[in-house]
């Protein structure tokens, strides 16, 4: 441990080296389209460097203590410090930000989308990347709100730039819903400062003492976090703007959201709202675990109604961060493990489902999911993998998804003491229920697109608009190199998840058993 | 009513008083005075004199500019006297302060002087 | 010889602190050179009187920091009504250092206008003085001169462009709403001092306490109204819009940047040091007045199509955020947390806001136009401009890490400290108006980012070298401000005022 602790630059160049790319890029004319695009890439891979160095060194047999601890004077007068640790919850996680960043560079390499400017996309994307990584490794209530804070002008931008036709009114969506959840959860944090004493914004320190409020404040407070990491989740009644955002981002904006942005919610709940406020994490599971089953049936019936195949995919988005916010719900080690190995999951496979849907748009200029036919036989390997990631989405057994999504479905059957396991129960089946639902939605999807004859409209011989796709460039073509590079990683992580659960379960259990500890789960 | 709401009582009074009066002056004398207009009556007048032309009519300048350089230095004048009554006690200070005063005045002049004002062409 | 009257006050020659006093009487001095200058000078070599107030404002901030790093404590004078303490100095720094950068906004803009310019750098100045005199007042006849020493210029300065109707209309407004705010502030201060019999403001802290009459009441309600207006406070803003659209835009910037402040620090002086005990009366009608103040500048913000007058609706809007930590501060021992919400936020939005300022100044240069939509398509062709300008809207909106969130944070951790229901009320209130805030504020950035530029004219904007300076600094502080707010912070983190709710 101590060596670990002398090593607490680790963490900070991780996060910030982005930032470095920015400055570089700064000074690159926008015309040198490929020398922003090398640079940029270029940091990304450093900082995945550091980060597999990161892994290399993190003591897995201490997954549950804080690790490459760093501590200065940041904001002394208001007792608010740059405080920033991993551990097994957040490594994963920290560590699959910086996976996606790379891959989306890569795959942004010859798909920069309307109306162009990689200079200023990478530039965004790295500060991004910033926010996002430092969001999971902040243990200061204020560093975190600084962190969870910096990706919503880039994700903004992101979407209202290189968006699709709406992407105005998404963009304005996606901030104002964010925006407004983040502000109450502000005013919460500052309670939950000055309840505790006025002493200190580090974590740590709240989780010790949080639990000493009067039950009635700590009900309160929880309340303005709920609703700030709530709308992030996105849980059921805050749900509207992960839909029109995600169809309108770029492939790029919609692979970090679905991948990252959305685990910042739930990483909030298990870092900071329930632990530091037990007494109202009790209270307030009950209607978690509702909210987050109606959210299950209710995304996968959305999904049953979307003719578009990326707002479908977005929709399924809200169902399974149900099943991880009802595995966090149960306040139990088991849920927890589950959740956490959800998020990562649905980070790869969902992360991947829109990295084809941008792919499918591309090469057929449309998402409708009537238009789209027989992709099996047209581009049979794209139209394989499509199949793989709605398998493993569904949750078969054997692939990532399954470890997320069937212990939260288990662990509901048996809550931490205190909550109420009739509702819980209950829960279990609706939530099974949703499992039969998914696999409904993402069968009917690949069904209708990947079997049957290619649409004549897009096998170039059809009804008269084939002229505009006669120039030879839009011509349909099968996943191409610079795909295969980018799509690889995450699709033998979600075999490799799928097959040896336990890689992760190891270094995730002991930290969420920290969590749990006060909830006897 | 909290004894603390109650204090803000006073402002509603004191407001509604100010209304009060004003209204019932008005009403006061609408009881006294004899109403019989006629055309000649309703007219404005200034100085007796009927108001001829449009009321945007030009008036020479100067005298308004004249009129601000004389009560500049007429505010001088006032100041000056009772200090200079008091000079001995104020000794040294008070004539550097007067001499500061005196020449903040005197860049007034300068002023009026250097944009032509002291001029009567 | 001498009059009973003058017999019976005994007089004795007062000390005068030149130290202390230095940085007005560079300023001062200054300001006579320059109107001397200017009416010796040829047409052509106008521009040395732009140059030459730059320096004065720089020049001052000498003594001002001397003083700073003198330790020997703060310094009173004539009894105690003119203080130099952190608090003056750090606003005197403040108002020094915001007045540079308007003199920097201003001079392209006004050696290109057409009208006098020696006037216009002798009036700028003289308001700066009387902002610097306001820092340092602690009696009423000082803290009421000062604020007319810095409105009366204002005003004059609002109508600067005299051929033009709305630069008039805006004078007129400022000046008649301006006056009829002294006039009823002025009424509660001679009702102050009849109830008191002194017009020092300790005096008078001292003296209010215990049982609160009407006629004190009614004291406090005047003072703070007239103030209200100053600030231009709901509902005594409809001066502000009209003015800030009419007046010349540096001018615009000045009066919402820190004439602005002025009347927050002589309020801020007010209420800790003359009637703290008052706080049973003024805290309720504060928490309405910032309540009113954030919301309906908000929503008037958001159907403007008019930059200025958007900025207008936004810097109503931003004083109620500084208003909201007021409405409690007598509550729990948040009186020092108020006075750093206060300081903290006038510093930040200061920087913010005149970088703001510089952007359209420049923007406007190319396009001769006021509408938002005038900024369509900015980052496509001008993107230095246009992320420049996204920052300081972003700055506003208080998103971390740019400047504006340090304002907002120390604002609402000033109203929890306080902890009251009627606290943990304002608090929702302001959260939920700083997410409508960004309803218009996102609106200049999709003009920036995701609209076609206006009559597809993408010929690049020429920056002239004085509004380069001037979007530097304010990037630069704004950026700073905000990764590091612990240096804003530092500089709010006032002692108190001697005796300000002490019990």
């Amino acid at each position: 441990m101590d060596q670990l602790r002398d090593a607490n630059w680790v963490l900070s160049v991780g996060t910030f080296l982005p930032l470095a790319g920015v400055l570089v890029m700064l000074f690159i004319p926008k015309a040198e389209e490929q020398l922003n695009k090398a640079v940029a890439l270029l940091t990304a891979l450093a900082t995945l460097a550091v980060g597999v160095y990161t892994m290399t060194q993190f003591d897995y047999d201490q997954a549950g203590k804080m690790q490459f601890v760093a501590e200065t004077n940041w904001i002394s007068v208001i007792k608010s410090t740059y405080h920033i640790g991993v551990d097994g919850i957040s490594l994963p996680l920290y560590f699959l930000s910086m996976v996606i960043t790379v891959l989306v560079m890569i795959y942004s390499w010859n798909h920069i989308p309307s109306p162009g400017n990689p200079k200023a996309f990478l530039m965004l994307m790295l500060v991004l990347q910033t926010g996002m990584a430092g969001t999971f490794i902040a243990q200061d209530l204020i560093l975190f709100f600084v962190f969870f804070e910096i990706v919503l002008l880039p994700m903004y931008f992101m979407i209202g730039v290189w968006g699709g036709e709406n992407r105005q009114y998404a963009s304005l969506k996606f901030f104002l819903f964010t925006m407004f959840g983040s502000a109450l959860m502000l005013v919460a944090f500052l309670a939950l400062f000055f309840k505790t004493g006025a002493e200190s914004f580090a974590i740590p320190y709240l989780v010790e003492n949080g639990g000493a409020i009067a039950k009635n404040t700590q009900v309160w407070i929880f309340a303005g976090m709920f609703i700030g990491f709530a709308v992030k989740v996105p849980m059921f009644p805050f749900h509207t703007w992960l839909p029109d955002a995600h169809t309108q981002a770029p492939t790029q904006g919609s692979v970090i959201l679905a991948a990252i942005l959305l685990k910042l919610g739930t990483y909030g709940f298990m870092r900071i709202a329930i632990p530091t406020l037990p007494g109202a994490a009790v209270e307030w599971a009950p209607w978690i675990g509702l909210l987050a089953v109606i959210g299950i049936i209710y995304g996968a019936l959305g999904c049953l109604a979307q003719s578009d195949m990326k707002r479908l995919i977005a929709f399924s988005s809200v169902a399974h961060m149900g099943f991880v916010m009802l595995g966090i719900s149960t306040l139990t080690s088991f849920g927890m493990n589950a959740a956490v190995f959800g998020m990562v999951a649905h980070g790869l496979i969902t992360g991947m489902l829109f990295f084809i849907a941008g792919s499918v748009k591309e090469r057929y200029h449309t998402l409708e999911i009537s238009r789209l036919s027989g992709m099996l036989q047209q581009v049979p390997k794209l139209g394989w993998i499509l199949g793989f990631c709605a398998m493993a989405s569904l949750g078969l057994p054997g692939l990532a998804g399954f470890w997320g999504e069937f212990p939260a479905i288990l662990s509901a059957y048996n809550p931490a003491d205190g909550l109420s396991e009739e509702a819980f129960r209950v829960y279990m089946v609706i939530a099974a229920l949703g499992t039969v639902f998914a696999a409904a939605y993402l069968l009917w999807l690949y069904q209708r697109t990947a079997f049957g004859e290619p649409n004549p409209e897009f096998t170039g011989q059809g009804d008269g608009h084939g002229h505009h796709h006669g120039d030879g460039h839009d011509e349909v073509h099968d996943v191409n190199t610079l795909e295969w590079i980018a799509w690889t990683p995450l699709l033998v992580a979600i075999v490799l998840f799928g097959v040896l659960p336990n890689l992760m379960f190891k270094i995730i259990d002991p930290a969420v058993t920290t969590i749990v500890s006060g909830f006897g789960g | 009513m909290s004894p603390f709401l109650r204090s803000y009582l006073t402002v509603v009074w004191f407001g509604l008083a100010a209304f009060l009066l004003g209204g019932l002056l008005l009403w006061l004398a609408s009881l006294l005075r004899p109403v019989k207009p006629n055309p000649e009556k309703v007219l404005a007048y200034e100085s007796g004199v009927n108001p001829v032309g449009e009321g945007w009519s030009q008036s020479q300048i100067r005298y308004y500019v004249f009129a601000l350089l004389f009560v500049v230095f007429d505010v001088e004048a006032v100041f000056l006297f009772p200090w200079a009554t008091q000079l001995e006690r104020y000794g040294s200070f008070g004539l550097i302060e007067m001499g500061v005063f005196v020449a903040v005045l005197l860049l007034g002049l300068v002023y009026a002087w250097r944009k032509g004002v002291l001029r009567w062409v | 010889m001498s009059s009973p009257l003058l017999a019976a006050v005994s007089w004795t020659v007062p000390t005068v602190d030149y130290h202390g006093l230095a940085p007005e009487i560079v300023v001062a001095l200054g300001l006579c050179v320059v109107m001397l200058v200017d009416l010796f000078l040829a047409e052509r070599s106008k521009w040395l009187l732009a140059s030459l107030s730059g320096f004065t404002l720089l020049g001052a901030f000498i003594p001002v920091l001397t003083l700073a790093l003198d330790d020997g404590g703060a310094r009173a004078m004539f009894d105690g009504r003119y203080v130099i303490d952190d608090f003056s100095l750090i606003l005197k720094g403040l108002f020094l250092l915001a007045g540079y950068v308007v003199v920097l906004l201003s001079t392209t803009y006004i050696e290109e206008g057409e009208y006098y310019q020696g006037e216009y750098w002798v009036l700028m100045l003289s308001s700066i003085l009387g902002m610097m005199m306001m820092t340092s007042s602690r009696d009423l006849i000082s803290v009421f001169v000062a604020l007319e020493f810095l409105s009366i210029p204002a005003y004059m300065l609002a109508a600067w462009r005299k051929r033009d109707a709305k630069s008039n209309e805006a004078g007129v407004k400022y000046f008649l709403l301006g006056v009829f705010a002294s006039a009823v502030m002025l009424y509660g201060m001679s009702l102050l001092y009849g109830v008191t019999n002194s017009t020092l403001l300790s005096d008078i802290g001292a003296s209010i306490s215990g049982e609160l009459t009407a006629v004190r009441i009614i004291a406090i309600v005047f003072v703070i109204v007239g103030f209200a207006f100053k600030v231009s406070a709901v509902p005594f803003h409809t001066w502000a819009p009209d003015t800030y659209e009419g007046a010349p835009t540096p001018v615009t910037a000045f009066l919402s940047v820190a004439s602005k402040a002025a009347g927050f620090v002589a309020l801020v002086t007010v209420l800790y040091v003359a009637v703290p005990e008052g706080s049973d009366v003024w805290q309720p009608l504060v928490w309405v007045l910032a309540v009113l103040t954030m919301t309906v500048g908000n929503v008037l913000a958001l159907r403007q199509t008019n930059i200025v007058r958007m900025l207008a609706y936004s810097s109503i809007s931003q004083g109620g955020f500084i208003l909201m930590p007021l409405a409690v501060a007598a509550e729990g021992g948040a009186g020092g947390a108020a006075l750093r919400s206060v300081v903290t936020y006038l510093i930040v939005y200061a920087a913010t806001n005149l970088g703001m300022f510089a952007v359209i100044l420049t923007v406007s240069r190319k396009t001769r136009s006021g509408e938002i939509s005038s900024f369509g398509g900015l980052f496509g062709y001008a993107p230095a401009l246009g992320v420049v300008m996204t920052f300081f809207l972003g700055s506003l909106a208080g998103i971390p890490p740019l400047g504006g969130w340090i304002g907002k944070f120390s604002a609402f951790q000033a109203v929890l400290e306080a902890g009251t229901g009627w606290a943990y009320a304002i608090a929702v209130i302001g959260a939920v108006n700083s997410v409508v805030a960004f309803g218009y504020y996102g609106n200049v950035m999709r003009e920036i980012w995701m609209r076609p530029v206006p009559d597809a004219n993408t010929m690049p904007i020429r920056t002239p070298a004085q509004l380069v300076l001037a979007l530097a600094i304010t990037t630069i502080s704004t950026l700073a401000l905000g990764v590091l707010p612990g240096v804003a912070l530092h500089f709010g983190d006032l002692a108190i005022f001697a005796g300000a709710f002490a019990g």
